[in-house]
C-alpha cells in the first residue's frame, strides 16, 4: 500500500500556533493499513495534539473525521460543515488525499500530520518495506519478481555493487538485504543464472515520476 | 591489436609489462596546490593516477579537474566516474569534455550512496538526491559506444569519436561470491579494457576468484590490477575487515600488525609482500596502489617492490 | 505539591486477580491518592485512543495490570499491551506530558488491596510531574 509516517509532533505544534479550531482527517485505506492515519491513529494522534498545544500555551479544540477514502469526492463532501466551522485541517491520510481536501475546503488551510513515503507491503506485524518505486517500465519478469528499482539503493539494473555485506545485507542499511543477492539466490535456485549474464540497458525514466506529472487517460472511461 | 586511446598505462600493458596505477584524493575545496603538491612526489613513479570522484559521497574537486591538473604537471590520470551525481546527459558531456582536455583513461564505478558522507567528523550531504540514471555497467557501454562507435547513449552520433582506454572495478569477494565472476564477464562484455580491485588482503581468497577469470578467458580480454591498500595499523586492517563490504583481512596479518613494534613500519613491508604474492599470479597484470591520505609513503614502497622505475613504453 | 492527590486510571487484566476475588470496577481511595478500577478482559483491550483520550480527559496517570510473561491466556496479549505502553509512554514525553503518566506491571493473584498497592505506586511515580494540565480543559 501507499504507506506513510506520521511527522514529528514537533511539527505539528509548529504549524498549529495561531490556529484555534483544528479538524484532524484519516483515511481508512492505504494509511489505516499502514497504522498512520486510520481510524486508531486519528483517535491517538488529536488528544495527543490537543495536549502538546495545551503545554505549548496554545490551546486548540480539535475535531475528528476518518473517511472511507480520503482520495474520493463523495468522502470528502460528508465533512463539509465539519470542514467549513475549522480554522486548520490537519490530514493524516497520503499526499493524494490531502490535496483533494485541499481542493475541496480551498479556504482553509490544509497541513500534513503524515510524511507519504513508499508504496511498501507489511512483511510482519509492525514492519513495513519498500517493494515499488511506480518506475513505468516494470522489470519483474527478468529480475524473478525482485524490484531493483525500489529495493537497491542504487536502483542497479546490473548488480549487485560492491556493496553487498558478508552476510548478504546491504551496506547502506544492515537490516536491508541486498535484492542482487536475492535475485541472483533465485536465479540459480532456477538455474536461471546465465540471463543475468546479459547487459541490460540504462533504464527509460521517462515514464516514471521523473519524467514529469502524470495524466493516465482512457477515453473508453470517459463519461 | 591497436592501441585505443594510447596512455601509458595502456602502453604498458600492451606490452607485457607489469603496470602500476597509484591513487591521488583531490582536496576539499580549490586548492591546485594540493593536487600538484600530490604530484610532485609521485611524478615517474606510476603508470597512472586515479583522481576519486566525491568518493564516500563527500564532495571534492572534481576528478575530471583534478585529472586536468596532474595532466598538465605531466602524470597521466585516471579520471573516475561515478552513478551517484550524474545521470548519463552530464556523463557523456563531461565525458566529451574530458576528452577535449586530453583525459583518456576513465574508470566507470557505482559510488558510494550519498548516505555515506554523513559519518565520522563530516555533515555530508545525506539529504541530496543520489541520481542513479545508469549503473556502472550500462556507464561502460555508453563509453565504449562513445570511443568505437562515435554515438551517444541515446542514438545520435558524436562530432568525432574520443579515445578513451576504459577500466572498471572488481570486488571479487563478497556475496553471492560465485556471481562475482560472472559480473566481471558483464564488465568486460560492456568494455571493460582494465580492471582495479578492490583492496586484497587475503590473496588465497583473491587467487580463488582470479582462477575462475582466467578459466572464463576474461584475463586474455582485460588487464586486472589488484587494488593493494597500505595498512598503518591493526585497527584500520579491523575496521575494513568488518566495515568494508568485500575486504577480508586474514587473521594472522591483523595479528602481525597488532604485534609490530612500529605498525607503521610493518605496513610497509605487508604491502611490499602483497604486491609481490599477487605478482606471481596468473592473470595479474599490475597493481593498484592505494595510501589514504598518506601519498607520501608511496614512492618507498614503489622502490622496494621493484617497481621502479616504470617502463619506457 | 502536598495537596496533590494523583488521580489514576488502574485498567487490570481480570486474570490477574487471585482466585476467589472478585472483580471490583469504581473509584477507591488509597493513602495520598485515588484510583478508578476498571476491569479489562485481556491487557491486550488497551489501545492508545483510549489511554491517550484519558490522559486528555484529567487522569493524573494510567496503571495496567498485565499477566506475567507466558502467562496470558490469550498467549501474546500482555506483550502487546506492553508494546503500546511503551508507545504511549513516548508519545507522552513528545507532547510535554511525561511518561511517568502512565505504566504497566506485569502481577498475577492479586487481591482488591494489591491493585489499590499497585495504583499508589504510580500515585508515586507521578508526584513530582503535579496534577494533568489537562485538568479543567
Amino acid at each position: 500500500m501507499i504507506t506513510a509516517e506520521w511527522k514529528p509532533i514537533e511539527e505539528m505544534v509548529g504549524y498549529l500556533r495561531g490556529h484555534k479550531k483544528v479538524l484532524l482527517v484519516g483515511c481508512a485505506t492505504c494509511v489505516a493499513e499502514c497504522a498512520a492515519g486510520g481510524e486508531r491513529e486519528v483517535e491517538t494522534l488529536a488528544p495527543l495534539l490537543a495536549m502538546a498545544m495545551q503545554n505549548d500555551g496554545n490551546p486548540i479544540e480539535i475535531t475528528t473525521a476518518t473517511l472511507e477514502r480520503q482520495c474520493e469526492p463523495e468522502f470528502v463532501a460528508t465533512i463539509a460543515d465539519r470542514a467549513a466551522a475549522a480554522d486548520a485541517i490537519v490530514s493524516i491520510s497520503c499526499g493524494i488525499g490531502m490535496q483533494l481536501m485541499a481542493d475541496t475546503h480551498a479556504d482553509t488551510p490544509l497541513y500534513p500530520g503524515v510524511n507519504t513515503t513508499s508504496l511498501s507491503i507489511r512483511e510482519e506485524p509492525g514492519l513495513w518495506t519498500s517493494r515499488c518505486a511506480a518506475c513505468g517500465d516494470c522489470v519483474l519478469g527478468v529480475t524473478f519478481g525482485l524490484c531493483p528499482v525500489a529495493r537497491c539503493a542504487k536502483s542497479l539494473m546490473n548488480g549487485p555493487c560492491g556493496g553487498t555485506r558478508e552476510n548478504g545485507m546491504c551496506e547502506i542499511n544492515e537490516d536491508t538485504p541486498c535484492i542482487w543477492r536475492l535475485i541472483v539466490e533465485r536465479a540459480t535456485a532456477r538455474g536461471q543464472v546465465e540471463s543475468l549474464v546479459e547487459v541490460k540497458p540504462p533504464k527509460d525514466w521517462s515514464n516514471s515520476p521523473a519524467g514529469g506529472p502524470k495524466r493516465m487517460l482512457r477515453e473508453d472511461l470517459r463519461s | 591489436m591497436s592501441l585505443k586511446a594510447g596512455t601509458k598505462l595502456e602502453k604498458v600493458l600492451a606490452a607485457g609489462e607489469f603496470a602500476l596505477t597509484a591513487e591521488v584524493g583531490p582536496p576539499r575545496g580549490p586548492d591546485a596546490e594540493v593536487v600538484l603538491k600530490k604530484a610532485e612526489i609521485l611524478k615517474g613513479l606510476a603508470d597512472g593516477y586515479n583522481v576519486t570522484d566525491n568518493q564516500t559521497a563527500v564532495v571534492r574537486m572534481s576528478s575530471i579537474a583534478g585529472s586536468k591538473l596532474l595532466l598538465d604537471a605531466g602524470l597521466e590520470p585516471v579520471a573516475q566516474m561515478t552513478c551517484r551525481d550524474r545521470n548519463r546527459i552530464a556523463m557523456q558531456s563531461d565525458l566529451l569534455g574530458a576528452a577535449a582536455l586530453g583525459l583518456k583513461n576513465i574508470l566507470a564505478i557505482s559510488g558510494d550512496h550519498q548516505s555515506a558522507g554523513g559519518s565520522g567528523k563530516l555533515k555530508g550531504h545525506p539529504g541530496a538526491k543520489g541520481v542513479f540514471d545508469v549503473d556502472s555497467i550500462q556507464l561502460l557501454s555508453i563509453l565504449k559506444g562513445m570511443r568505437d562507435e562515435g554515438v551517444q547513449a541515446g542514438g545520435d552520433s558524436l562530432s568525432s569519436k574520443p579515445a578513451f582506454f576504459i577500466g572498471a572495478a572488481w570486488t571479487p569477494l563478497g556475496p553471492p561470491i560465485e556471481f562475482r565472476v560472472l559480473r566481471l564477464a558483464k564488465k568486460v562484455a560492456a568494455g571493460a579494457d582494465f580492471i582495479q580491485t578492490q583492496a586484497v588482503y587475503d590473496v588465497k581468497a583473491f587467487a580463488e576468484q582470479l582462477a575462475k577469470a582466467v578459466d572464463m578467458g576474461l584475463t586474455k580480454k582485460t588487464a586486472i590490477l589488484p587494488g593493494i591498500i597500505v595498512p598503518r595499523s591493526a585497527g584500520m586492517l579491523r575496521y575494513m575487515h568488518n566495515n568494508v563490504p568485500g575486504v577480508t583481512v586474514p587473521d594472522q596479518l591483523i595479528a602481525r600488525m597488532t604485534d609490530a613494534a612500529d605498525p607503521a613500519a610493518e605496513g610497509l613491508k605487508v604491502t611490499v609482500e602483497l604486491i609481490e604474492q599477487v605478482r606471481e599470479l596468473t592473470g595479474v597484470k599490475g597493481v593498484h596502489l592505494q595510501a589514504i591520505e598518506a601519498e607520501e609513503l608511496l614512492p618507498d614502497i614503489i622502490k622496494q617492490a621493484g617497481l621502479s622505475p616504470r617502463p619506457e613504453v | 505539591m502536598d495537596s496533590f492527590q494523583p488521580e489514576i486510571t488502574l485498567l487490570y487484566c481480570r486474570q490477574c486477580l487471585a482466585q476467589g476475588v472478585k472483580p471490583v470496577e469504581g473509584r477507591r481511595a488509597g493513602e495520598g491518592f485515588s484510583a478508578r478500577l476498571v476491569m479489562l478482559p485481556c491487557s491486550s483491550k488497551v489501545q492508545l485512543p483510549h489511554l491517550m483520550r484519558l490522559i486528555e480527559a484529567g487522569s493524573d496517570a494510567l496503571q495496567i495490570a498485565a499477566c506475567p510473561e507466558k502467562a496470558c491466556q490469550h498467549l501474546v496479549g500482555s506483550n502487546r499491551a506492553e508494546n503500546r505502553v511503551a508507545y504511549g509512554q513516548d508519545l507522552l514525553a513528545q507532547v510535554g506530558m511525561g511518561a511517568e503518566r502512565l505504566g504497566l506491571e506485569r502481577e498475577a493473584g492479586l487481591s482488591l488491596d494489591d491493585l489499590l498497592r499497585m495504583a499508589g505506586r504510580r500515585a508515586e511515580a507521578v508526584r513530582a510531574l503535579g496534577p494533568n494540565p489537562m485538568k479543567g480543559v
